[in-house]
This record gives structure tokens, sequence and C-alpha cells, in this order.
């Protein structure tokens, strides 16, 4: 299923920016208000009732409701409530998708435990993640989503080992381009970037379907720009682009390598539109910060408001986004170490390991990263950039430097690393 | 060609980029007593998404829209919360109106109603929304009886209780306690007044002169006449006032206590009372009991624990005024002998009693400002 067809949103994102920076300079309105006309707009709905995706949506939620009990309707409804989440970054759609699945209880049919799993991992439940995917596989062991799932938990956990059983299993089952995604980031992961990118590449070559090509050029894209290759790793970045569908990682991975190439003008153009989603949100105020615009206090100002917003939730997922806003945007090396350093105990991917160096480097607390300079000695990533801050790290001792001073020095020589 | 034009107009039509953020509702419940009030924000795009508001399926939601479906929003909202304080409380929505937040417009209902119970804990049941959005969230502000609460309401925490118990009223006590003891020390008027009665109290006027008390006994009995009398007379007209029971002009009290601050003061230079002062502290105690319920007013009372809290108010007023006597006593009684104190203590601190309280009489009494604020 795709959504795809909101590529208008595209077209529009280019035009809005200014729009939206304006909506953000507007005064707010304070106080509970009557509308004086019965004419006047007060919401503009994500989908319009008559739009493609909207379509797609009702018919799939009618046939849910016209078949109440059974799991093949709502899965598929789950699934499209989830992947318009991610393509659009709006977690309303994600709460629809639970909302589908808990009319289950505990779900009994392979496709509902595999969509409870992604809505699991979603908010960072890697374990009961796992545990919906491995009882799907109980009931459906060829089900090759459940073990790509499980191989990129076992990825974010640093477990390399268990992820490349998955992608053994993936390659058992003929699924050659899934195989190749997982395998091969599990050798870039663990210290193999080149063995890593040409699986990749071979991976890219055994699919034309629009949505494996532009996971795969994304992943290709990182590990290029890890290998120290930047002019390749834009390249495959574009190719992706070219795909023209929303996808949020590829947005938020593409602004990354922006920011890392000191281009944060770009950032600017190519986020366009696209600050209501939290993670590019974050991009953008980093970019805005880089150049010194006067919208720059702005967007920080809104990404302060949705993260303390999610705190009122008790919604804790973003600890690695909000880390980088205190670092970069606050300057508040204690808050973003705190912060850094709880993500890592969840979340162990190199661009979790990044942010934590950067926070501890800039608090003069080596020792607080000391799991992440751990699991760089263990895998051996190769990413330069990575490995020369563990070394400044390490170098630095733990407790030394001066807290909150070397922040903005060192962001100075390298701008930003990879995130979500 | 006709793609991008419908984009151009989508464009000219679209509101401001919002954020996008999980669904959250902003409960603010204020329950006194029987009586509920409140306020509830939820997003028009949940409304929407439960309800259908687009009426012409044009992806815009108008006020219109919303207007025309009003009774039905505040059945369905209303349906899906209970309170609960010794049986169902009865809500109603009073006013539909408008906001904004960071993700979009929301409906703000007005909400108002009454518990059959005036006491006791308070039972919350939630289920907005959670049937179609599982990660919904309401987030309660509760204010119960004064005291202010705070909750995450979610599927997994849909029905919560909240206690009234003894931790709030007791809370509530010391908080009038304090309020209390802190306008005794920057009520420089009552001070002075206090202060004014007993400065004689160490001292006895035998033969048109002033000499020191023989016993500390006797300067005791003295000060526990003046200050039981204040007290007892002040508490009576600050409970009748702060019940409501008698109200008097604010100026007419603030010029009258001044007037008992001169009177006091002048009377130590030139005694025309001198046995029986108590029935002076009594008499002006009378006075003052109506300034501090004008700051009990100010502070307002909470209905429920109304007598609770006039109660703490009290006894911090006398908490403060025993603080000062405490101090005062054994340090006048000392230096009772000595001509500083009947000189410079006694006479000259009654005199710049005597002078700033006729300033306060003046500036009081006619509304002017001399040198206080």
């Amino acid at each position: 299923m795709t959504f795809s067809e909101l590529t208008c949103f595209r077209t529009i994102r280019v035009l809005v920016l200014p729009l939206a920076v304006a909506a953000l300079a507007a005064p707010v309105l304070a106080a509970p208000r009557k509308p004086l006309a019965d004419s006047e707009l007060l919401e503009r709905l994500p989908l319009r009732a008559g739009d493609g995706s909207a379509r797609e949506l009702a018919a799939l939620r009618t046939g849910m409701l016209a078949a109440p009990g059974v799991p093949g309707p709502a899965a598929l409804l789950a699934q499209a409530y989830f992947d318009l989440a991610m393509a659009r970054g709006d977690p309303r759609y994600v709460g629809y998708a639970e909302a589908v699945i808990a009319r289950f209880g505990e779900p009994q049919a392979a496709s509902l435990r595999v969509v409870r799993g992604l809505l699991r991992q979603y908010r960072h439940d890697f374990g009961g993640a796992l545990d919906d995917f491995a009882a799907a596989l109980a009931l459906d062991p060829g089900f090759a989503a459940a073990h790509a799932w499980r191989a990129a938990i076992f990825l974010v956990q640093a477990d390399y080992a268990a992820a490349q059983q998955e992608c053994a299993t993936l390659q058992g089952l003929g699924r050659a381009t899934l195989f190749g995604g997982c395998s091969g980031l599990v050798q870039a992961y663990g210290g193999h970037l080149d063995a890593g990118y040409r699986t990749l590449q071979q991976a890219l070559a055994t699919t034309d379907d629009p949505g494996n090509r532009l996971w795969l050029l994304t992943r290709l894209g990182e590990v290029a720009a890890w290998r120290g290759q930047p002019a390749l790793a834009e390249s495959h970045y574009r190719a992706a682009l070219a795909l023209g569908r929303d996808d949020g990682y590829l947005l938020a991975a593409w602004g990354d390598f922006l920011l890392d190439q000191n281009r944060p003008a770009e950032v600017l153009v190519a986020l366009a539109g696209w600050e209501s989603a939290d993670n590019l949100l974050l991009r953008l105020a980093e970019a805005a910060a880089a150049l010194r615009r006067p919208e720059a206090a702005r967007l920080a100002q809104a990404l302060g408001e949705r993260f303390a917003a999610a705190g009122l939730r008790g919604d804790t997922t973003h600890r690695a986004e909000e880390a980088r806003y205190r670092l970069r945007l606050r300057g508040d090396a204690g808050a973003a170490l705190r912060l850094a350093a709880e993500n890592y105990r969840v979340q162990r991917e190199p661009r979790d390991a990044h942010v934590l160096f950067e926070a501890a480097l800039a608090a003069g607390d080596a020792a607080a990263a000391q799991p992440a300079s751990d699991w760089l000695a263990a895998s051996g990533f190769e990413d330069a950039r990575l490995r020369r801050l563990g070394q400044e790290l390490m170098l630095a001792g733990p407790r030394s430097g001066i807290p909150g001073r070397q922040s903005p020095e060192r962001r100075a020589a390298s701008p930003g690393g990879a995130g979500r | 060609m006709l793609r991008r034009a419908l984009c151009l107009l989508l464009l000219l039509l679209a509101l401001p980029a919002l954020a996008h953020k999980a669904s959250d509702s902003y409960l603010v419940l204020d329950v006194q007593g029987r009586e509920v009030t409140g306020q509830w924000d939820i997003a028009l795009r949940d409304i929407d998404f439960a309800l259908g508001l687009d009426a012409d399926g044009d992806g815009g939601i108008t006020w219109g829209e919303v207007r025309a479906r009003h009774a039905e929003i505040a059945a369905w909202a209303l349906g899906r919360l209970a309170l609960r304080r010794g049986g169902e409380c009865r809500l109603a929505v009073a006013d539909h109106l408008i906001d904004s937040h960071s993700d979009g417009s929301y409906a703000v209902l007005r909400l108002a109603g009454s518990c059959p119970s005036a006491g006791g804990e308070l039972a919350l049941d939630y289920s907005l929304l959670f049937e179609l959005d599982a990660l919904h969230r309401g987030l309660l502000r509760l204010g119960l009886d004064g005291s202010t609460q705070t909750a995450v309401l979610s599927p997994q925490r849909a029905e919560q209780r909240f206690a009234a118990g003894e931790v709030s009223r007791l809370a509530q006590f010391g908080q009038y306690l304090v309020e209390g003891i802190w306008h005794i020390w920057i009520g420089f008027d009552h001070i002075l007044f206090l202060l004014s009665l007993l400065l004689p109290a160490v001292l006895v006027h035998e033969a048109r002169r002033w000499r020191g008390v023989a016993h500390f006994r006797q300067a005791l009995t003295e000060v526990l006449w003046v200050v039981t009398a204040f007290t007892v007379a002040h508490s009576i007209t600050l409970s009748l006032a702060a019940l409501g029971l008698v109200a008097l002009p604010s100026r007419l009290v603030e010029s009258a206590i001044a007037a008992s601050v001169v009177l006091a003061a002048a009377n130590n230079l030139k005694p025309l009372v001198e046995r029986r002062r108590w029935m002076v502290a009594f008499g002006f105690g009378l006075i003052h009991g109506f300034g501090f319920a004008s700051v009990l007013v100010e502070l307002g009372l909470p209905r429920e624990t109304l007598v609770l809290s006039l109660l703490g108010f009290n006894l911090g007023v006398e908490t403060g005024q025993l603080a000062i006597v405490t101090a005062f006593l054994p340090l006048t009684y000392a230096l009772r002998g000595t001509g500083f104190y009947r000189r410079v203590v006694f006479v000259g601190g009654s005199l710049a009693t005597l002078a700033i309280a006729l300033l306060w009489f003046v500036e009081r009494a006619f509304d002017l400002k001399l040198i206080s604020g």
C-alpha cells in the first residue's frame, strides 16, 4: 500500500515555509473565544474526504467495521495508519492503529501480532515488540517482515549476533532484498563499512519496489557518509528523494547529512514545510541557528514547547532529539547528557553514541559516555568522525574540560551527526 | 497541470503549519464541595475523527460546521467522562467556545454541574477517544476543595480517585496559620497597638510618677489580661466579619485602628486609664478584628473548610502575638528600673508611636498619601 499520491504536499512544502514562519511569529490566541462568523475556517484536516489516501483509509475502515473480530482487515487498516504516521511524522495515526489492534485484546493472528510489534517498537518497548514478532513467527514461520523487524531491533540494541541470525533466516526464506539490507547493516554497524556498502548495493539491485529502494538508498547514503564519501552519499540521498515519496527517516537523515557537511541553508529548503514533525523541526531549528536566521529563536522555542507537551504526557521516545536540542540549541550540556545517557540505555545506534559523546564532551564527563565508548571499541565501527569524537573524549578523561564551553567550538568544527 | 492548480489552491487555503503531536485533551476541573465547574479542550481534529465534523467534505472545519453539532459534541464528550462524589455527579456543557493549541484549534466546553456529596473522595472515569486512538491522553488539572492535583488519564489509568482527605485539610489549616502569623508580623498598626498597651505593664503609676513593678508576676498578670482581652475581642469580630455576618467599610475600620493606636500611646503619656487597660484592649480589639477579617477576605476562604481556615488564621495571629510578647516581656522587665526604659523607651517610644499613628489616621481618614504607600 502506498500513500505516494500525496506528492501534492511536496509542492506545497517548498512554498509554505515563509507562511509557516510567519504563523509562528503571529501572536497566539490566548483565551477561548467565540468565532463571529459561521464561515470562519477553524481547522484544516490532514486528509480531505475526497483525496486518494482518505478514500483508501475509509474503505479499509469500512472493511474492518464490516468484519468485526476478523484479523485480516483490521491488520490492513492498522498497517495503513502506521505507514501514514511514518510518512507524515504524525503520531495521531499511531494512536489510531493502536486502537484498531486493541479491539482484539491479546491478538491471536500473526498479521495483528506483527502490527502490534511495530507499534511497540515505535514506543521503544523493544522487549514487547520482539515478543510479538516471535509470537507471529510461531504462528507463521514464513513471515519475513517479522524477521526483518526483529533484526532492526537487534541492530538498535547493538546485538549484532542476534541480528545476523535473523538475516540468515531471511536468506533461508529466499528474501534476497530483505536479507541484503539486513546483513549489509549488520556488517556496517559491526565494523565493516566497505563490505556492508557492497551488500546493500547488491540488495538494491534485486528490487524495483519503490519503498524498498527508498529504504536501501537512504541506508547507502548513511554508510557512504560514514566511509567519508560525501559526494557518493549525496547521490544516494538524491536518488532516494527522487522517488517522490514522503518518508520521515529519509528526510531526517538527509537533513543531518547536510548539517554535517556545513550546508545548513539547503536544510531549510529540503525540509521546508515539515516543521510539524518534531524530528524535522529539530533539523530546521539547528540549520536556522547555524545561519543565525531571525526565525532561529522561534523555531527553537516551538521545539521546546513540543518536548514540554510530550513531557506532560509522560512520553520519553524523543530523548535523543531532546538531547540534541538541549545541547546544540540551548547550550545546556548537563541536561543533554542526562537525556543522551537515558536514551543510550534503550537505543544504541551510531547516532545515539554520537549525541552521547558530544554531550559528554560538552559536560566534561567522559565517564557518562562509557557505554558508548565500550560499544565503539567492541564493534570496531569505522566512521572516522565518531571515532575522533570518542578519542577526544578519552583524551579529555573523566570529569575534565569546562562544562558548557566546548560545545559551541566543537560544533563549529563539525555541526552534527545523524539522528532520527 | 490540474493537480498543480489544485495544490496551489490548497496552499492558498492552508492554515499555518502546526505541530504534529499525539492527541491530548486538556481537562480543568474545579470541585468545591458539591459544585463542579470546569473547562474541557478537545481538538477539533479528534472530534472530527470521532463524529465527522466536515459536513461539506472540503477538508476544512468551519465554525458553522462545529456550531451545528454542539449538542452532539456535548453528549459525546460528557458520555465519556464520569465524576462521582457520594454518587454520580451531574455535568452539563454551559458554553461552547474555540481555542488554539500548538497542534490546531480546539473546541472548548465550559462545564458546570453538581455532586450528591460535598465531601469525601472524588472518582473520575475518563474514556474519551480511547476506542479510536489508544495514544490519546486526558491531561487533568483538578482543584478539589482548594487543593490542586494533576493527572494523566490513559486507557491503562482511565479511572482515578482523588482524596480530599486529612492531608489536604491539614495543609489548608497550616496555610492559614502561616498567613495569620505573617499578617501580625507585617501589620505594624496591630503591633504598635499591642506594644503601646504592654509598655506600661512593667511599670506602675504612683503619685504622678512611673516606677518599675516589684514582681515579675505583677507584670505577667497585666500582660495576660491585656493580651487575652485583645485576642477575645478581635476573634469575635474577625469571625463575625469573615462569616459575612457583619460588614464595615474598610476606610472606617482602618481609620479607627489608627485612632486606637493614637489613643493607646497618648494614654501612656497622659494616663486616663491606668488600672483597667484590658478593657481598652478589648474595646479596640473589636476594631482590629475587622482589620484582620479584610485580609482573610482577600485571601479567599474555601467554603468547605471555612471554620478550619478561620481557626487557622486566628491561631496564626495569636501565635505571632505570643512571639512578640515572649520576646518583649523579659526584656522590658529587666530594663524596668532604669531611667533609660522610663524616659527613652516608654516616653520616647510612646511619642514616636503617637506621631506615626496620627499620620496613619490622617492618611486613612482623609484618604491622603503622606508617608506610607
